[in-house]
């Protein structure tokens, strides 16, 4: 392979380096915890990593497109509290199938709100996600004072499978993969790429940049709605702000998946590996005796070496050379 | 299909700046119009209202004698209109055939794209610039990869991939070299014979004399005429462009006296491109660079400015230099004019007497006297007849022959002894350029030795006393007195020599 082609396959297949990573990270953690890939260790990590991973994939897509959407964390609060009003014990396949659907309808309507104030009245996307951020922390609040409901416990049953040996979640996982492969190889894809890219550029070609903006949010929002959906499933009631810490962490998964925070580069397969990458941190930290409540430090280190990691590597390279 | 285009008295304000006042252009089918006129005489504000980048305050666009509006590019394509744009529209993450085919993807069953397709479309538009191009210019490769000329080239293909019915040139061949020129020129007269209508955005006079059937020319915003090529002349073209403009040739510099005190001396110089440059330059000597575009003429000035780490010997006012950093350069005198004025010389957002000041600010205290410095700006901006509106108004407001004067200017006030030019004509119009030759000739006097690199020949034949040709990374000759000819620069160019030929 010559550099012209390594350097094509480096800039699309960013994740590579994120997928190393995961890999060194998972031998250490195995060192250390023996259990780590047990059928039933395996399938409990992997049922309360999947809100995140869903959440980190609405993210990579607004990542990619040139914004950023700091209200997805409260916007799960907020649809888990819509599921847990529209589910109760007693709900059947029907019922609970609309209550899904809800919250993924609720989640696009508020993505749009973000998108639109975004795109259209051009504000700036960390201000404007963060004020809304607090008007689904409100509705959260308003639809369920206090924590509480219960799902059918079939369904947790039916969350916590492992068909075939292999975690549910693993098939969900291939299900996205899948249709963002399908997604990658159309126009709405290059369209994306390019406003992200150089908005600018994309706009003077002829690409409807502010539409393609408005949906990056709305993806974000309509994935905010599936992980509301599993965080609801996996702790089976919910509370008014179950989701708020999961916005720090979805940025944080993105950008371990090598997703670019300014924009034109990345893809939601890294996003998957992010996720991993920062559970495994923190299994690594648990099983280490480091106190968990260095955590929060951790995070914030993380997301400080993942921004300065490019611009680090020029000046050791420059201070190499002299 | 035959097509007409009529822009009639077409306004465009940007808030309280006019850009446009009475624009008028007629296009057709099987035509070359070129576009000329000075830096902020509103050639390419014009060309993006007919692209529907920009809509016009007043004013109406006629196709085939009917109205029309387009509210963005997108409806522009549509009636096959496009263009190749001055600030590139090139996406710099994606390869060079995802930029060409960008929003006219080939696609299997209107769905996914078909990149087998995409890519051996990209190599038949890739071949009619071949000769002229790189190995690496291939439809895999990225476009942040590619050098300016490069990129100039893709941005051309995308524009004609879509096989428009106008294609609007935006000064697309200022970055080319001049084999791409030529065979850029040979493709013009082949989709003009097509049927293409064509307007070519130039500041190159034999360009237009060139390629042109017809020659519309705006003055300050406005359309002041249009000429039938056969029946003007390049004195006439200038006059209604702009009273007083200076040609080259009238600006040799005088020579300068060969026991002046030698300023720079280069041994066996490595860096980037180059292979072992040797040179000597006079203080109050303007010395050219010239050859082809990206043989290492650039890497020369920014090795020579301490931005690119080099090996050999650098000897500097006798005294043997080595530069880490362009803050050492600067300590010693030496200045360097950055090629591209929007990403390297100005700082876009912030006013006039920042930009003016930026190198120098040290000079008025840890509490910035500010008045002081003001005085400082403005004798500055007066010194070269600076048209702005106020020291205060953001650098992004002045037109490109005044924003290349405040990346002078700003290193002026450090009274550099050698001052390092790259291209800095580039992209700016003939009265500005008059200006700037001037200006030239008052720094030689005061004895700045300038080391001067311009893709434009008939600037360096006709300031320059000596100028050398690079090729390759190496000098390939060294033309003065009588040997300083078109012909001989042009030899040296392709890498060819007297004893050669």
């Amino acid at each position: 392979m010559n550099s012209a082609r390594l350097q094509y396959f480096f800039s699309r297949n960013t994740y590579i380096f994120s997928l190393l990573l995961l890999a060194v990270l998972l031998g250490v953690n195995s060192s250390l915890q023996d259990n780590l890939f047990e059928l039933r260790v395996l399938n409990n990590s992997m049922r309360t990593l999947l809100p995140l991973i869903l959440l980190a994939v609405g993210q990579a897509l607004v990542v990619i497109g040139g914004g950023i959407d700091l209200s997805v964390g409260t916007m799960v609060s907020m649809l888990v509290a819509v599921l847990i009003k529209l589910i109760d014990a007693e709900s059947g396949a029907g019922d609970i199938i609309l209550a899904i659907l809800a919250a993924c309808g609720v989640g696009v309507l508020a993505g749009m709100l973000n998108g639109f104030a975004v795109a259209f009245l051009r504000l700036q996307p960390i201000v404007t996600t963060y004020a809304t951020s607090f008007i689904f922390s409100g509705v959260a609040l308003l639809l369920l004072p206090r924590p509480g409901g219960q799902i059918p416990t079939d369904l947790r049953r039916f969350y916590a499978q492992t068909p075939y040996g292999v975690p549910l979640s693993f098939y969900i996982i291939g299900i996205l993969i899948l249709i963002w492969l399908i997604i990658r190889s159309t126009r709405y894809a290059q369209y994306l790429f390019a406003t992200g890219s150089n908005s600018q550029a994309a706009y003077t070609t002829g690409i409807p940049v502010r539409l393609v903006r408005l949906t990056t949010y709305v993806w974000a929002g309509f994935f905010a709605g599936l992980a509301a959906t599993a965080l609801t499933l996996s702790t089976g009631s919910g509370q008014a702000n179950i989701g708020d810490n999961m916005t720090l962490d979805s940025i944080v998964a993105v950008v371990l998946g090598g997703t670019r925070l300014s924009g034109g580069k990345g893809g939601i397969a890294g996003a998957v590996i992010g996720v991993m990458i920062l559970r495994v941190i923190r299994n690594v930290i648990f099983f280490a005796d480091v106190p968990t409540w260095s955590q929060t430090l951790v995070n914030a280190l993380i997301i400080i070496a993942a921004l300065a990691g490019p611009g680090l590597l020029g000046l050791v390279r420059r201070v190499v050379k002299k | 299909m035959a097509l007409k285009l009529l822009a009639e008295h077409i306004v465009k304000r940007y808030g309280g700046v006019v850009a446009v006042r009475d624009g008028s252009i007629e296009i057709t089918s099987g035509n070359v119009v070129t576009l000329v006129g000075a830096n902020g005489s509103g050639k390419s504000t014009l060309s993006k209202v007919i692209t529907g980048v920009v809509a016009p305050n007043e004013g109406q666009l006629l196709l085939n004698g009917e109205p029309i509006h387009f509210s963005d590019p997108q409806a522009a394509k549509k009636h096959g209109i496009t263009a190749v744009y001055q600030e590139l529209s090139l996406i710099p993450d994606m390869t060079v055939a995802e930029n060409i085919w960008l929003t006219h993807e080939p696609r299997r069953a209107g769905f996914s794209i078909n990149r087998g397709e995409m890519r051996a479309r990209t190599q038949d538009l890739l071949a009619l610039f071949e000769g002229t191009v790189s190995q690496s210019l291939a439809p895999d490769t990225l476009v942040n990869t590619l050098p300016p000329d490069e990129r100039q080239i893709v941005e051309i293909l995308k524009a004609i991939s879509g096989k428009p019915h106008l294609v609007i040139f935006d000064e697309a061949t200022a970055s080319l070299d001049r084999n791409q020129v030529n065979r850029l020129f040979d493709l013009i007269q082949q989709w003009k014979r097509e049927g293409m209508a064509i307007v070519l955005i130039t500041h190159r006079m034999d360009e237009i004399f060139r390629v042109a059937d017809r020659v519309t020319v705006m003055r300050n915003g406005r359309t002041v005429g249009t000429v039938d090529i056969e029946k003007t002349s390049a004195g006439e073209i200038l006059e209604m462009m702009i009273e007083g403009a200076a040609s080259p040739e009238k600006m040799r510099m005088p020579s300068v006296a060969p026991d002046a005190p030698v300023r720079l001396e280069v041994n066996n110089l490595r860096a980037g491109r180059l292979q072992g440059i040797e040179l000597m330059l006079r203080d109050g000597e303007l010395l050219g660079l010239g050859g082809l575009q990206g043989q290492g003429q650039t890497d020369l000035l920014l090795a020579l400015f301490g931005a690119l780490t080099y090996t050999g010997t650098v000897i500097l006012g006798g005294k043997q230099a080595h530069f880490q950093h362009p803050r050492d350069a600067m300590q010693q005198a030496v200045a360097f004019v950055p090629g591209d004025r929007g990403s390297e010389g100005l700082l876009l957002t912030r006013s006039i007497m920042e930009n003016f000041l930026l190198p120098s600010w040290r000079r008025f205290g840890v509490l910035h006297d500010t008045n002081t410095a003001r005085q400082t700006a403005t004798k500055a901006a007066s010194d070269l007849s600076l048209v702005y509106s106020s020291l205060d108004a953001p650098a992004s407001s002045l037109s490109g022959g005044n924003a290349q004067k405040v990346v002078i200017g700003k290193w002026l006030l450090r009274d550099p002894k050698l001052l390092l030019l790259n291209d800095p004509t580039k992209g700016v119009d003939v009265g500005a350029k008059g200006e700037f030759y001037a200006l030239l000739r008052d720094l030689t006097a005061q004895g700045t030795a300038i080391l001067f690199y311009s893709s434009d020949d008939d600037e360096l034949l006709g300031l320059c006393n000596r100028v050398l040709v690079l090729q390759d990374g190496h000098v390939r000759d060294e033309l003065s007195g009588e040997r300083l000819t078109r012909s001989n620069l042009v030899a040296a160019s392709m890498g060819t020599t007297d004893e050669q030929r």
